[in-house]
């Protein structure tokens, strides 16, 4: 296997993680540049290059995760967009389908959310589809081409469209798509709700299709640097970004399916995770992955991160902001996580006399005080450092400065507060943990599910040094550690396979598919359909010429006639016929049974057809962290344990031999992290270098 | 800073009670047939105990419907004690003088047990598709007696261990119009119960009964002491106010607090009942005096037994706001929503010098019904009028149930269309429909619907003739209705209680939302909000 390249750019942290084609492996920590993230990715790719004695031409793959689309959509920096829908529905974005959810429901003073459109934006056209997909009225090209010219006035750079029923006939999305083209600059993206997800249901496509609009823009030019930048280093690799489900999609498809990235950062630490227990036999996991800006918390079951297809970004709620009517909806197959704002880099604040932690972040510039690099406000990462848990001279590309840090907090939370330095560090680091806690509890009490039978997986430079902590909270009594756990998020990278979802409503009674005569019309359309999404699917994947390589797992929705909800059930590879369709028939009345206690054998429908393209192409092993012969033999350091300063071991993470034992409380180094050990912890080394923590209560 | 173990375990085991109620409304959801659920997800899931406590409810359920199942297990339990309860029974009843709705609002209860007896209940809500009466799908707003309404049925056992009691699921078949969704509804509602009593079992078997009892005393414990403290510091006094129904009838409350967290909400003074459906059941004014209450305590109170508690709701029988028979409770939600927004006039007056200034009224749910002539089918949707503008802020457009909810439960236009004979041909706000103010009221909608075949339907809305009233100065906003379009184009008004009424095959139904009231003077509206109306097309 030849060499890949993993980046993942946090809002703090670019790490960048080099694997050779003998599973050695480098990686480099770099600050990451917000103004153009690609400076620092690039300072991060030379510098693993370098020290891997590497060759730009040698790199056969690129593979990268970025917060890019979530953080457009959130701080609302995409590119202006314009709307088009059916005439009649012009206010369908603004109507939304919100609910007014928990405690919102009795906020008297509750407050609409903005569209995601302004109704300036919104236009609407003389045109109608009908519910079995013929024209009932045509698309006036008249209207379509005023429509346009107002659109162009407006400057906006970029158009979705979602037409009623296109779903079923995108024609008329087709051709207005091309007559809002003619109007606008070459180039600018008109996207059809048809191509991005064509599912029934017209608000979800709208929002689906309008954030891929509003966002793609700006991944596309974000994509097209960093592939000219890696192209001046010498690297011709493809460039392969990871998606909200866990796969990865080849850059000129990320780009003009923006919205699939949504998730492409968070998503890569709850595959990470899944992929360090896997290999120890671990099936349930809490994937805990904390750097600079924000802390996330996935759930993996059974070896399974879980799937959602109801993603709402920005969406509210207990379960982890997943409750439908909030935020805005994407179709898009995500892995379900939770997310809080709040990371090394938080700056801790006093406000009315209580101490604050976040949401505010000194980000990577100007960073923590500690960093001297000009931040002078006091951060998780000061008050880790106060504390000893962090090695001044063990972090990264530069030398932290306790007397920095202890400056900045005196300043800011001591002094206000009247309380030692010392003290309001450790209030500020168990702020912190109680709100690594929030992400925790999100995806496990929240839903009634007890942590205390799951595996706590540390990812992420700051994890760490809060995760036993993180896991005493909860009563959580094992904390996986993996090798370069600091980077870990980007060595999830390595494993991740080229995939894409695609699917279309299709409506039919299993009826009409399974009887041997009257059957060939609907099943043959069934078939084209099946064939279709195929077809798009591994051309996504730049995989058309190539099939056989790539694994194609079909599905259909099914329910019963007359329900609005659906059960996937997969179909068997080979041609479709009467009896594999009747036998996913079968399988849905066993599931619903199994589900809802209800044995109904009435007519069933097929709603949805459904295709996953997999071309297998990440690193097969787990990279292992070999061990330093030459590391020198444990130091000791003063760190703050339990309301007193305590001189613990501290031991190089390279000194640690498969085979080998560590007992807290110690402190265990990495060049990108620092792993704290409290008391009544000990941990286990195994074959790859990983540590098993465990203990607690 | 570490939470304690108990506190870890009393945590995980009120989210796993409140997670198995949302269960079971999600179950009832996803196994339902009535287009009206299925589309909207408007299922309502609870769990009590065998004192008739509220311990959890799904979070999409409406508090007037979570109030029902509250109300209505200790008539259950009068027909059916305890111990004369098996495992695997389930009960059914709609009776609104037992709690229940109106016929076609289906409650169902399980019990679960613990040693050998009853110690919670787990139930169910939904409308269903059709259960008998006047109308199709329920909604006839001239049923002059609770007969008319739908099938009436007590607290009957409708399984056991053994399955449906099929003589009695044969009887309810044969008096609805659509059997199988009826049929496939019942079943829906029992899968819900039935999953919810089996994840209360399995927190049974983690916590033992004990654990299970001991956490839910203090569950409940901490949340009434909470709502006390709310109530506590509302100012002590009796505070009055009122609102008028569009027929002219007046619901009158008056709110004493007494400044140490107790409160008494007494409706004394309102109208008598009337012999059509626009009278509430006791049941739903008792939710819609809990919303109306919520909306003046912490906001992130959980929803339990103890929020009931401090607040002594007192109902005149045979009022607008307590029916007694034979009078019908059906088109309850007008009259609820009145007494909420009396409670609103009276608590606002009850802060002099707050600066809010009172409160200006809501464009509320505005329901309708339409079915087939020729064959049986049936859609029921509502649509929501605009909030009314409060002193700093403009009201919300189209979200105006007051009782929690929105526009998820509307059901959209591609799925209607795919599953029935109409076309949807317009959703959309009313420009200048929000009541004009320094604040402006929230704006209502107009939704058009073709019908591709003959049908009829039946319309049930409220404050279309007195539409919702402004405060402070602000204008009242547009007054909705409902109208049938001609084939020509041509639109006459249909009553804003219609039943039944005719719609040719090439007619549409026109169903337009009041705008909420406006707050303050609009002449001190700031010319840039003003500006952005204008842009925007909320007003022209």
């Amino acid at each position: 296997m030849s060499i890949t390249l993993a980046s993942d750019v946090g809002g703090t942290f670019t790490d960048v993680v080099l694997i050779g084609a003998d599973g050695r492996v480098e990686v480099a920590k770099t600050l990451t540049t917000p103004d153009d993230p690609t400076e620092g990715l690039l300072r991060g790719v030379r510098e693993v290059l370098a020290t891997s004695g590497t060759a730009p031409s040698e790199v056969g793959r690129f593979v990268h995760a970025t917060t890019l689309a979530t953080n457009v959509i959130l701080e609302r920096t995409g590119v202006p967009v314009a709307f088009v829908t059916t005439e009649g529905f012009r206010s369908m974005l603004a109507l939304g389908r919100q609910a007014r959810v928990e405690e919102e429901r009795y906020d008297l003073a509750y407050v609409q959310p903005e569209p995601p459109v302004p109704l300036t934006h919104t236009f609407a056209v003389p045109e109608r589809i009908a519910a079995n997909g013929e024209v009932l009225r045509p698309l006036d090209e008249g209207a379509a081409d005023r429509v346009a010219a107002e659109i162009a006035a407006l400057g906006v750079a970029a158009v979705a469209i979602c037409l009623l029923h296109s779903y079923l006939n995108p024609a008329h999305e087709d051709r207005l798509a091309e007559i809002i083209a003619a109007r606008l600059p070459a180039g600018t993206p008109v996207v059809a709700s048809s191509s991005v997800w064509p599912e029934l249901g017209e608000y979800e496509r709208a929002t689906t299709t309008l954030m891929s609009a509003y966002v793609g823009p700006v991944m596309a030019s974000y994509l097209e640097r960093l592939g000219g930048r890696l192209r001046g280093l010498g690297i011709t690799a493809p460039v392969h970004v990871m998606e909200s489900a866990g796969g990865v999609l080849p850059a000129a498809l990320a780009a003009s399916r923006a919205v699939y990235t949504i998730e492409s950062g968070p998503a890569a630490g709850v595959i990470a995770a899944a992929r360090q227990g896997a290999r120890r036999g671990l099936a349930d996991l809490i994937s805990f992955d904390m750097g600079g800006t924000t802390a996330k918390a996935g759930l993996v079951r059974g070896g399974r991160p879980g799937i959602t297809h109801e993603f709402q970004v920005g969406g509210k709620g207990s379960y982890g902001g997943r409750r439908p009517g909030t935020g805005v909806p994407i179709k898009i197959p995500a892995i379900d996580l939770a997310e809080v704002g709040s990371g090394g880099g938080s700056i801790a604040w006093v406000d009315g006399g209580t101490l604050r932690v976040g949401p505010r972040s000194a980000g990577a510039d100007p960073g923590p005080a500690c960093y001297g690099r000009g931040g002078t406000l006091p951060t998780v990462t000061d008050a880790d450092l106060v504390l000893g848990y962090l090695d001044p001279d063990g972090f990264g590309e530069f030398r932290l400065s306790p007397e920095r840090a202890r400056d900045a907090i005196a300043e800011h939370v001591a002094g206000p507060l009247g309380a030692d330095v010392t003290e309001a560090a450790a209030a500020i680091h168990d702020i912190a943990n109680a709100q690594m806690g929030a992400a925790v509890h999100v995806v496990t009490v929240r839903r009634g599910i007890d942590p205390r039978g799951f595996t706590l997986v540390a990812l992420g430079g700051a994890a760490p040094t809060h995760a036993v902590r993180l896991a005493e909270r909860f009563g959580i009594a094992r904390v996986l550690v993996p090798p370069r756990a600091g980077v870990g998020s980007a060595v999830g990278l390595l494993h991740a396979d080229l995939a894409i979802e695609r699917a279309r409503t299709f409506l039919a009674p299993v009826a009409t598919l399974v009887s041997c005569s009257a059957s060939r019309d609907a099943l043959g359309e069934l078939a084209d359909v099946f064939d279709g999404l195929e077809r798009a699917a591994l051309a996504d994947l730049l995989a058309p010429d190539a099939p056989g390589e790539a694994a194609v797992e079909r599905s259909v929705g099914i329910r019963f006639i007359g329900q609005a909800h659906a059960f996937t059930i997969e179909l068997p590879s080979g041609p479709l016929t009467p009896g594999t369709v009747q036998r996913a028939a079968d399988e849905f009345y066993k599931r619903y049974n199994e589900s809802y206690g209800i044995d109904l054998r009435d007519p069933a429908e097929v709603t949805t057809a459904r295709v996953r393209a997999v071309l297998p192409s990440g690193s097969r092993d787990v990279p292992r962290a070999e061990p330093d012969p030459d590391a020198g033999p444990p130091g000791t350091r003063r760190i703050w344990l339990d309301g007193a300063f305590h001189d613990v071991p501290v031991l190089a993470r390279s000194a640690c031999r498969p085979g080998g034992e560590v007992h807290g409380p110690c402190i265990v180094t990495e060049p990108q992290c620092s792993l704290l050990v409290p008391p009544g912890w000990r941990g286990g080394v195994d074959d790859h270098g990983a540590l098993l923590l465990e203990g607690g209560a | 800073m570490t939470l304690s173990e108990a506190d870890l375990t009393a945590e995980i085991l009120r989210n796993a009670l409140c997670v198995a109620a949302e269960e079971a409304g999600i179950v009832v959801v996803r196994s339902a047939y009535s287009a009206f659920i299925v589309e909207g997800a408007d299922a309502a899931a609870a769990i009590l105990d065998v004192r008739g406590r509220l311990i959890a409810h799904s979070m999409s359920t409406a508090l007037i419907q979570c109030a029902s199942l509250r109300s209505a297990l200790p008539f259950v339990l009068k027909a059916y004690p305890a111990d004369t309860m098996a495992p695997g029974d389930v009960f059914v009843l709609n009776d609104v003088y037992q709690g229940g709705i109106h016929a076609n609002d289906l409650l169902v209860f399980r019990p679960v047990f613990v040693d050998g007896t009853p110690a919670y209940f787990t139930g169910t809500l939904i409308h269903v598709a059709d259960l008998s009466g006047l109308s199709a799908g329920g909604m006839a707003s001239d049923a002059t007696d609770v007969f008319l309404e739908g099938l009436q049925l007590p607290p009957v056992r409708i399984a056991t261990a053994d399955g449906l009691v099929d003589d009695l699921v044969r009887v309810l078949a044969a008096n609805s119009r659509t059997p199988d969704r009826l049929v496939g509804d019942l079943r829906a509602l029992i899968a819900g119960a039935n999953v919810a009593a089996r994840r209360l079992e399995e927190i049974i078997d983690a916590y033992t009964p004990d654990g299970l009892a001991r956490g839910v005393a203090s569950y409940l414990a901490h949340t009434e002491a909470r709502m006390r403290e709310g109530l506590a510091a509302l100012p002590a006094g009796t505070f009055r106010g009122e609102y008028r129904l569009d027929d002219g009838h007046r619901i009158a409350v008056a709110v004493t607090c007494d400044g140490d967290g107790g409160v008494v909400v007494d409706f004394d003074g309102t109208d008598e009942q009337v012999p059509l459906p626009v009278n509430s059941g006791f049941s739903q004014t008792h939710g819609g005096v809990m919303y109306a209450i919520r909306c003046f305590v912490d906001p992130e109170l959980p929803m339990n037994e103890g929020c009931f508690a401090p607040v002594d709701v007192r109902l005149p029988r045979g009022t607008l706001v307590h029916c007694t028979p034979p009078f019908p409770g059906g088109g309850r939600f007008g009259t609820v929503a009145a007494a909420e927004e009396a409670i609103f006039a009276a608590l606002t007056g009850a802060a002099p010098g707050d600066g809010r200034g009172g409160v200006a009224a809501s464009g509320i749910l505005q329901a309708f019904s339409i079915s087939g002539v020729r064959r049986p089918w049936l859609h029921m949707a509502f649509d929501l009028g605009g909030t009314g503008a409060r002193h700093d802020s403009d009201g919300a457009d189209a979200t105006g149930a007051l009782f929690g909810g929105g526009r998820n439960i509307v059901p959209q236009a591609e799925p209607v269309e795919a599953r029935l004979p109409v076309r949807i041909e317009e959703v959309s706000l009313i420009p200048d429909s929000g009541g004009a103010g320094r604040t402006r009221g929230g704006l209502g909608t107009r939704t058009v619907i073709r019908m591709l075949e003959d049908a009829r339907v039946d319309t049930r809305g409220d404050r279309l003739l007195r539409p919702p009233p402004g405060a402070a100065g602000g204008a009242p906003g547009r007054a909705g209705g409902y109208y049938r379009e001609r084939a020509d184009g041509t639109r006459e008004p249909l009553g804003t209680k219609a039943t039944r009424q005719p719609l040719a095959a090439g007619e549409a139904l026109v169903v337009e939302t009041s705008g909420g009231g406006g707050h303050g003077y609009p002449a001190e509206r700031s010319p840039e909000a003003a500006a952005r109306d204008r842009a925007d097309g909320k007003t022209t």
